[in-house]
């Protein structure tokens, strides 16, 4: 049994500038003393070496100890097959109907600790001398949509229409084939009577007093109302709409044409044809938010627990981890915040992030996007971190991209946004549609919109770029969002949502409103399968 | 009353009722909207609640049942009078109930405030499912000034008219009731509500009202379901409801079931399911509160109102706690409280942080122009402070209230400064503080701040630590066996500043305390520092009668901590008036120390640990020395002083409407030239009221027919069907047929351009009589009544302009005043004698202009400002009466002078009651002095302070009397054999207790019981003037050498200590955390304890759990925000308010006079008033009671104040002052605030003066600035740009959103954004710097980089930045 985490092991060498092979480490972790055996690899790794290879470790325990030379620890863990890869089994995951945090695919690594270390220990000794298998070609990973570094606005009022209308062009583009779109200015012409359809940014929602609804689209040429009547069975439908959301309705002008009676609403939607990518080998990818360092109630312990198990066999596909904002706990979010802050300085808490960070695998790697507590701006889209903060964490060279944007991880799209706008979603509507105890069907709506943050003018803030970067244009295959600390996933026309916990206790406020975050839990994704499991670090 | 007195109101009534005569004469010729006076004269309360509502017999029914009975009381006996027809004059039932609960409701607020007539829009029978008929209240938001007995017992009149008029009772349908819930907490989630029912409780309430609660909407937001009901109109929250709903019935659930037992006819049992809180126990839309909340807080969480950290009161109290109360070897101290400083804002300094040594001084006294919530500062002071203060500057204030208005008193020691020379002198005239104040280098000590008795009993604040000052000394000197009065006498003696020699004699010769003019402030050194100074002083030299020296840093800082006046030379401190300085330190005239080391006891080392040296001072001086200025109070600027015009903006001459006409001036000339398509002039679509001649039946807008000269009549016709209405008894005007109001607006072509000319030609002007003449762009009225031109034209004339209500209107900060000078009134003495002042305040004739004269409580003084104000006023009134009415002028003044013994309003803000007032004089400080009572008769506040008991339950912390507390939680109590009460109590209530080891804790009441008195109750006093009556075998606790124990309250006997409350922040209303942080036992030992007779029937006890103890500190503080209260020319409301001109919106009939009081009952105004103290001198007992700082209360036997003298016949005069001041506009005139010029400006100053005072901590400053002022202003601008609307430029339309088109939709012109960068990044720069440059926190500095790396992100282009000079090359 290890005497030392793996983590701390891999922080160890890290201190001392090193990378290490998850072999090495596992290695260094089985030796009798591990924090000598440490020192001693870091004596005599080579000067030139950048990265401890399980060769370097052994030249030194075998030096040291003969006993340490048995064979079988020569060898770098074996992967064992999908079907014994433990907690990984795909009868678990989940179908579009779950989706709570305490469900029964959920497993507890509180206790799971040894477990999982002695199956490194009894696994960690099939193949010998291999290379490490880790092997970075295979790897593919791409990002799009990121803005950062290409904010062009300059807060003009020509910048937010230009937002806008990129908004209106790319999904009225993605509504055009389904019905016949005439601007508001050609509708407005048209004799009474005529069908007519209209594509555009929802202007305005309001009842009538005889209980019936008033939807008014908008246009690059102008605003047309539409009626949905209460009896229509639409009406249920407009519960959904949001402001400035794209819409197309098709329907029957009145007859002096002054509106048009809807006989049907249509969402941008995501098609259910939709076809996933998939990884062709079995590779994951944990999807994590909110890890809130610096707060007083940062979970460390849960993190290091996290950490740890990366180091484990078991966890060896997992070679991404995607992190969805919310690094740290900032400064200044909320009044008195100082007050519950155990580090206080904002640039503490990046270093301190970045230290817990060295204990994840060196080779895992990591792609994040800011949240509305790291030192970007609260505006969406959010560019990624500056230089100075990217220079506190670049030990691990991790990819910083904006707030929202689309990683291609070997064939699988997932889309990142950190999640303020959930919070709109679920207050505006009715709570069987959105709710903070089912986060993904909130999720489901702004897939439905193909739009992140759809509403202007209320919670969500914005920032006028040359495009609306908002958009969700290409459907993803995983739409990854944190930012309400709960918990909570399942799939929206194969879409697979996910809503992940955080690494933040229930502070003082959420206990003041009967708030329970989903703490220290990780969602795992099966990267050719696309299955999840969701493992319990708290 | 005196006849004096009766005289007094008698001129007053007199010449009110010559103005009278005069304006009814002018308003029967019918040129008004209303051919008679629309304000009537209230001689009392129940006079006002008549004129309020307008409803006759009101007021004299209201004067029988006023002795009989309370108020509410009252209110439902009048019920019996309005269903039987014998009040009022209605013929419908619905009016029969819709007077009753008018007039319960403003019976219930005094008939000052607007809520009977605003908050109560009509009562309306309907129909039940069953057909049969209930009653719909229809409420509106202004009901909120009611406040929430009022709001339920409205609800109880209307079921109990309900019964009597045997009408049904309202049935709810299911949607109905379920509305009412969704609809209460949409309403408390958009506007919020002081207690929010659960939905279970919403809904019960809903199913169990007899009466059907509705009203108008009053917001946006809209329910989801249970919409477009039939019997409700809207499908937004009606306000008016949710208040009396929430914040009435589930709130006041108690008071109601008083009442509802005594009446017969009126069952509402399910009230006490209510009480119990038995209703909605699981809590129904818990998870939806939190659902919003939690949006809320995970994200931005910088909306203020959403703040997580509500419990910020838990992070001042570890500061606030810093009282010595739980050490016994340091003096006693007012704990010292952060919370003024809060939100700080830019521009407004501190002058002294939280009981800071060298900040102002406490000294207990009332000077004449002193009163409730005031603050008596040195004008040396006011100067040295760059002028941040004048009279009627408000400030807020650490103790004893939350806010005072600043008044100049020079009676009181002035502010020590260190000048640029060296020099260290205090300044106690402010012309050489003007002089001197270039070449200050540090305020060392803001010098005295008075603060009279009867503030500490208004906020029942526990005395301070007094200050010891020469009216103590003399007193003890007299009792020490001085003949004090020979003293006086004696003309080479100044007792009050006396030399050297004297003081050090005195003191010696009499064994009395060392004269306060040569103690020195020996708390604020620490004993090192005082031995330091000691052998300083020994190894001095002197020299020509000045002691030199050495000089070094803890000499100096001594000195200067002292305040002994001195001069600093490079090597030498030089002291000329040293020897009471050496002899407190116990160096004799020789300067040889007659002490050393070892002399001084531990005790006197160890004493407040060693950093306070009185009491080695007391053992090494030949004398006693008291201790200097124990208190000092905290404060800073709150809102400047404000005396100037109220005028609607922007400015307006007459209330004609000219639509766009006159473009953005309003230029009613210009309106009656511009030349429409026809090519007329002046000829506009005006919306304007139909009226009728009732002679030629010619339809016009007019109030007079211009043909026959008669009054016309509004014209009701309904614009639906062409019926025309006549309005109902309320004045409502309903449409038969069509079943909407009707108003008498109508569309009109009206020929400006005549009406214009005409007017001129009437009044005998021409247009070169004034420079402009402002209408209005539109009327805001119901009936769009237009006032007649003329009188614009004469206002314009005049230089005066119009408020909404047609009344010109000049604002003042009230300050009170019990005596003035004539001299100071810029008046003569001959001027007072002429309106009837006849002696000064010793009884001596009037003769000279310096004689103190008692001020009339109806007098008040008008600043320079006003007066200018109202001569113009004046002179508009006599050219409207001479020239439009064709009367004599009324006025005829020529110079101010003219004014004294006019008549004036008064109103304050938010209250329908004016009050008369008789101008007597004139001051140069910008404020409005009168008579604190007729101040107070002004206002009315919503709170009444009899809070005896602070406990906690689900919605926060309460206070209340035990009382009230017991009764309104007596439900269903059992009942013992000895006819005691005991009822269990379910609901969370906690109490702040003590637990056996003397650890403050809260604990919840199990129960509460009301026992029956015995003959006898017990009295306890302490020697900390605490005072307790309880039942002989009552559990009191007893503090022992081991801790508490119980000890019944006979068993209690003289010296022993019982425990009592450490004098916690009486302001904080906070939670738990405040009181587990108040550590430690202060305890008061028991002086006497005396059997005495009860007075009372019933005793009342509460049961705490565990502990069995509880705090009954009655802390209670009031809000006592200086007002801005304005004045108006009496003829000139009389002539021209009309209720008619009123906005047609809520609030609209708020600020308006709609009913005058005539005369001052002292009884009957706000009380906060009678705690004016009114003696001439405190006594010695008061100032030994300061030091144990005793309870208020328990010293109210010693100084007289109003409330004592109420209902006798002294109740209009004998206000004794303590201190005199030589002029009450002492000081600058405005404040620096307002001189000063933008933010930034004001800014520099507040920083620099910060810099300046030793008891402000200038990087506090800078922080709060930036925490409270420049952060929210960034950060607010900065959201609000990321989500804002856009505005055509051109045609003013707005949009919630940029338009796709880019342009305007409405008429295609430039639309742009309502906030730009420069709004967003004005204070950035600024905010950096002065981190920067007061050493702010690097959390401060880090948060301010972030949002401006934020703003640097929104607002540059990334991809076109300059990476360095390179570019350039």
């Amino acid at each position: 049994m290890p005497l030392e985490s793996n983590a701390r092991i891999a922080k160890e060498l890290a201190r001392h500038g090193y990378n290490a092979e998850r072999e090495a480490i596992t290695l260094l972790a089985s030796a009798p003393d591990s924090a000598d055996a440490v020192e001693s690899v870091v004596d005599r790794a080579p000067d030139d070496a950048l990265r401890i290879t399980s060769d370097h470790v052994r030249a030194v325990t075998n030096g040291r100890s003969a006993s340490d030379a048995d064979p079988t620890h020569e060898s770098p863990p074996a992967r064992t097959g999908d079907g014994s890869s433990p907690g990984a089994s795909t009868t678990r995951s989940p179908v579009e109907t779950e989706g709570s945090s305490s469900g029964p695919h959920t497993e507890s690594h509180t206790t799971a600790d040894s477990t999982a270390d002695s199956t490194a220990d009894s696994t960690a000794d099939s193949t010998a001398d291999s290379a490490p298998h880790h092997d970075p070609d295979l790897r593919d990973l791409e990002v799009g949509n990121d803005m950062t570094g290409q904010s062009t606005g300059t807060g003009e009022y020509g910048d937010f229409v230009r937002t806008f209308r990129d908004r209106y062009e790319r999904l009225s583009k993605v509504l055009r084939g389904r019905v016949n779109h005439r601007p508001a200015e050609a509708i407005a012409e048209m004799p009474g009577g005529s069908d007519a359809a209209m594509i555009g940014l929802v202007n305005d929602v309001r009842s009538t007093k005889s209980g019936h609804w008033l939807v008014e689209l908008e246009d690059t040429t102008g605003t047309f109302p539409a009626l949905v009547m209460k009896d229509k069975g639409l009406a249920d439908l407009v519960d959904e709409i949001m402001m400035d959301e794209c819409l197309a309705v098709e329907g029957t002008l009145a007859d002096d044409s002054g509106i048009l009676f809807a006989d049907s609403l249509h969402f941008p939607d995501v098609p259910r044809t939709h076809r996933t990518g998939a990884a062709d080998r079995h590779v994951q990818a944990a999807l994590i938010s909110d890890i809130h360092v610096g707060s007083d109630e940062f979970m460390a312990d849960a993190w290091s627990r996290f950490t740890d198990w990366l180091h484990t066999p078991e966890a060896e596909p997992v070679e991404y981890i995607l992190l969805a904002g919310d690094m740290v706990e900032g400064v200044g979010v909320y009044p008195d915040q100082d007050e519950e802050l155990e580090i206080v300085d904002i640039y503490d808490q990046y270093e301190a992030f970045a230290e817990h960070l060295k204990e994840v695998p060196a080779d895992t790697e990591i792609v994040m996007i800011p949240g509305n507590h790291d030192a970007v701006r609260l505006a969406e889209p959010q560019p990624g971190f500056n230089d100075e903060i990217r220079s506190i964490m670049d030990v691990h060279d991790a990819r910083i991209v904006s707030n929202p944007a689309t990683v291609s991880v070997e064939g699988v799209d997932v889309l990142m946004y950190h999640g303020v706008s959930l919070d709109e979603v679920i207050a505006e509507l009715p709570e069987e549609k959105a709710s903070y105890d089912e986060p993904h069907k909130a999720m489901y709506q702004l897939l439905k919109k193909r739009h992140v943050a759809p509403q202007f003018g209320g919670h969500t803030r914005v920032a006028p770029e040359e495009r609306d970067y908002l958009v969700i244009e290409d459907v993803p295959d995983v739409f990854h969002t944190g930012h309400v600390h709960k918990l909570g996933w399942g799939k929206y026309h194969n879409v697979l949502a996910v809503n992940s916990g955080c690494w933040q206790a229930q502070t003082d406020f959420q206990k003041s409103v009967n708030i329970d975050p989903d703490a220290g839990y990780a969602p795992i994704l099966d990267l050719d399968t696309l299955d999840m499991t969701v493992r319990k670090f708290a | 009353m005196r006849p004096d007195d009766e005289r007094y109101f008698a001129r007053i009534e007199d010449r009110l009722d010559e103005a009278w005569d005069v304006a009814e004469a002018a308003k029967e010729q019918g040129h008004d909207p209303k051919p008679e006076i629309e304000i009537p004269i209230a001689r009392d309360m129940a006079d006002r609640v008549e004129n309020i509502l307008g409803i006759d017999g009101v007021a004299e029914r209201v004067r029988e049942l006023e002795g009989e009975m309370s108020r509410e009381e009252a209110a439902l006996e009048l019920v019996t009078d309005f269903v039987e027809g014998t009040v009022g004059d209605y013929d419908s039932r619905a009016g029969k109930v819709e007077g009753a609960v008018r007039t319960a409701v403003a019976l219930l607020t005094e008939g000052v405030v607007a809520a009977p007539i605003e908050g109560i829009d009509r009562v309306e029978l309907l129909e039940n499912d069953d057909g049969t008929e209930f009653v719909n209240v229809y409420y509106a938001g202004p009901i909120r000034s009611a406040g929430g007995t009022a709001q339920a017992l409205s609800v109880l009149v209307a079921d109990y008219a309900r019964s009597l008029l045997d009408i049904d009772e309202y049935k709810p349908r299911d949607v109905e009731v379920e509305r009412y819930a969704e609809e209460i907490a949409l309403y408390d989630k958009e506007t919020g509500l002081q207690y929010t029912p659960k939905d279970k409780e919403s809904k019960f309430i809903a199913q169990h009202m007899p009466v059907m609660l509705d009203g108008e909407a009053t917001g946006d937001e809209e329910v989801s379901g249970f919409r477009d009901l039939e019997r409700v109109d809207t499908n937004s929250a009606r306000g008016g409801m949710c208040l009396v709903a929430a914040e009435g019935i589930a709130l006041k659930a108690p008071k109601i079931q008083r009442y509802t037992r005594d009446l017969d006819e009126v069952d509402w049992p399910w009230l006490q399911d209510l009480i119990d809180g038995t209703i909605g126990k699981d809590g129904g839309g818990a998870s939806d509160e939190a659902a919003e909340d939690a949006d809320a807080e995970t994200d931005d969480g910088e909306d203020a109102g959403t703040d997580p950290n509500e419990a910020d009161d838990a992070a001042d109290d570890p500061e606030s706690d810093d009282s010595e109360a739980a050490e016994p070897d340091g003096p006693l101290r007012a704990n010292s409280s952060q919370k003024f400083l809060r939100d700080l804002i830019a521009g407004r300094p501190v002058f002294t942080h939280p009981s800071e040594a060298g900040g102002f001084r406490l000294r207990y006294g009332r000077a004449r122009n002193h009163g409730f919530a005031t603050g008596g500062v040195h004008p040396a002071t006011m100067h040295l402070v760059d002028d941040f203060l004048a009279a009627g500057t408000q400030i807020k204030t650490e103790r004893p209230g939350k806010a005072h208005g600043v008044v100049p008193v020079d009676s009181i020691e002035g502010p020590t400064v260190r000048l640029a020379n060296g020099e260290v002198r205090r300044i106690d005239d402010p012309e050489e503080a003007k002089e001197i104040r270039n070449g200050v280098e540090k305020v060392l000590d803001l010098g005295e701040y008075l603060v009279n008795y009867g503030e500490f009993v208004e906020n029942n604040h526990p005395l301070a630590p007094a200050s010891y000052v020469y009216e103590w000394w003399v007193q003890e000197f007299e009792a020490a066996g001085a003949d004090v009065q020979a003293m006086e006498d004696d003309p080479h003696v100044d007792l009050e500043h006396p030399d050297v020699d004297e003081a050090l004699a005195w003191a010696r010769e009499y064994d009395c305390p060392l004269h306060p003019e040569y103690t020195y402030l020996w708390h604020d050194v620490s004993v090192d520092a005082f031995e330091a100074l000691a052998d300083a002083v020994a190894a001095g030299d002197v020299v020509e009668g000045v002691l030199a020296i050495e000089r070094t840093d803890a000499t100096q800082t001594a000195l200067e901590s002292l305040l002994v006046e001195h001069v600093a030379t490079p090597d030498a401190l030089r002291i000329p008036t040293w020897r009471p300085l050496a002899r407190s330190l116990g160096v004799d005239d020789g300067l040889r120390k007659t002490w050393d080391a070892s002399d001084l006891s531990t005790a006197a080392r160890e004493w407040d640990d060693g950093e306070n040296a009185v009491k080695a001072v007391n053992e090494v001086a030949p004398f006693e020395v008291r201790e200097r200025a124990p208190t000092r109070i905290g404060n800073r600027m709150g809102r400047p002083e404000k005396s100037e015009s109220r005028d609607l903006s922007p400015a307006v001459h007459t209330l004609f409407p000219i639509n766009e006409a006159g473009g953005p001036q309003r230029d009613v000339t210009e309106a009656a030239s511009v030349m429409d398509d026809s090519g007329h002039r002046g000829r506009l679509e005006l919306e304007v009221s139909d009226r009728v001649c009732p002679e030629c039946g010619e339809h016009t807008y007019r109030a007079q027919c211009p043909d026959c000269e008669v009054h016309t009549d509004l014209h009701y016709e309904c614009g639906g069907c062409g019926t025309v209405c006549e309005p109902d008894e309320a004045g409502r005007v309903e449409c038969p047929r069509c079943e909407w109001e009707v108003t008498a607006a109508t569309d009109q072509e009206v020929d400006l351009n005549d009406a214009y000319r005409s007017a001129l030609e009437n009044v005998g002007e021409r247009e070169s009589a004034f420079e402009i003449l402002k209408g209005v762009q539109g009327l805001t009225s119901r009936n769009k009544t237009p006032e007649p031109i003329e009188k614009g034209i004469l206002r314009a004339k005049n230089g005066v302009t119009s408020f909404k209500d047609g009344t010109v209107r000049y604002d003042m900060t009230d300050l009170p005043v019990t005596s003035v000078r004539p001299e100071e009134l810029d008046v003569t003495a001959d001027h007072l004698r002429e309106i009837g002042y006849e002696t000064d305040i010793d009884g001596e004739p009037l003769r000279h202009d310096d004689q103190l004269v008692e001020l009339r409580v109806q007098d008040i003084v008008l600043s320079d400002g006003a007066a200018e104000h109202m001569l113009k006023t004046a002179d508009f009134v006599d050219d409207l009466l001479e020239q439009y009415y064709d009367l004599p002028r009324f006025y005829e003044v020529n110079e101010r002078d003219d004014l004294v013994g006019e008549l004036v309003f008064g109103m304050a803000p938010h209250t329908s009651a004016a009050t008369v007032g008789r101008v007597v004089g004139f001051t140069s400080a910008a404020v409005g002095y009168a008579h604190p009572y007729f101040h107070a008769a002004k206002r009315r506040n919503c709170f009444h302070p009899e809070t005896e008991i602070e406990y906690r339950d689900g919605a926060g912390w309460h206070r209340e009397t035990i009382e009230e507390f017991v009764e309104d939680r007596l439900d269903d109590p059992e009942t013992d054999d000895f006819g005691t009460l005991v009822d269990e109590l379910d609901a969370d209530v906690y109490v702040r207790s003590i637990d056996e080891h003397g650890e403050p804790t809260v604990q919840p009441v199990t129960a509460v019981s009301k026992h029956r008195s015995q003959d006898h109750l017990v009295e306890v006093r302490t020697t900390g003037g605490r005072s307790l009556r309880v039942t002989p075998d009552h559990t009191m606790l007893r503090v022992d050498s081991d801790g508490l124990r119980d000890v019944r309250a006979s068993e209690l006997s003289a010296g022993d200590d019982i425990p009592c409350p450490a004098g916690a922040d009486p302001s904080s209303v906070t939670g738990e955390t405040t009181a587990l942080a108040d550590g430690g036992v202060v305890t008061d030992e028991i002086s006497t304890v005396e059997p005495v007779a009860s007075d009372v029937d019933h005793t009342y006890c509460v049961t705490v759990a565990e502990t069995h103890s509880l705090v009954t500190n009655n802390l209670y503080s009031k809000q006592c925000d200086g007002d801005e209260d304005c004045v108006m020319l009496l003829m000139d409301g009389l002539l021209n308010f009309s209720k008619t001109f009123l906005p047609d919106q809520r609030g609209g009939r708020m600020d308006a006079p709609l009913v005058m009081s005539s005369r001052i009952d002292p009884s009957e105004i706000d009380d906060e008033a009678h705690n004016v103290d009114i003696a001439r001198e405190y006594p010695r007992e008061f100032y030994d009671a300061t030091l144990e700082m005793a309870d208020p209360e328990s010293v109210e036997d010693l100084i007289q104040i109003g409330e004592d003298t109420l209902g006798t016949d002294e109740e209009y005069h004998g206000f004794g002052h303590t201190h005199d001041t030589t002029d009450i506009a002492m000081g600058p005139d405005l404040s620096a605030y307002k001189t000063l010029g933008d933010m930034m400006e004001k800014m520099d100053a507040q920083l620099e003066l910060a810099r300046k005072l030793r008891a402000v901590d200038e990087t506090d400053v800078a922080e709060r600035v930036i925490e409270y002022h420049f952060l929210p202003d960034i950060i607010g601008n900065l959201r609000a740009f990321s989500r804002q609307e856009t505005r055509c430029l051109d045609c003013g339309e707005k949009y919630r959103r940029m338009p796709l088109s880019g342009d305007c939709r409405e008429c295609g012109g430039r639309v742009n954004l309502t906030v730009h960068e420069g709004s967003v990044n004005k204070y950035v720069d600024t905010a950096i710097e002065v981190a920067d440059r007061f050493g702010c926190r690097p959390y401060t500095k880090q948060r301010l980089k972030v949002l401006d790396q934020s703003l640097e992100s929104i607002f540059e282009d990334d991809t076109n930045k300059q990476s360095g000079i390179a570019d350039f090359m």
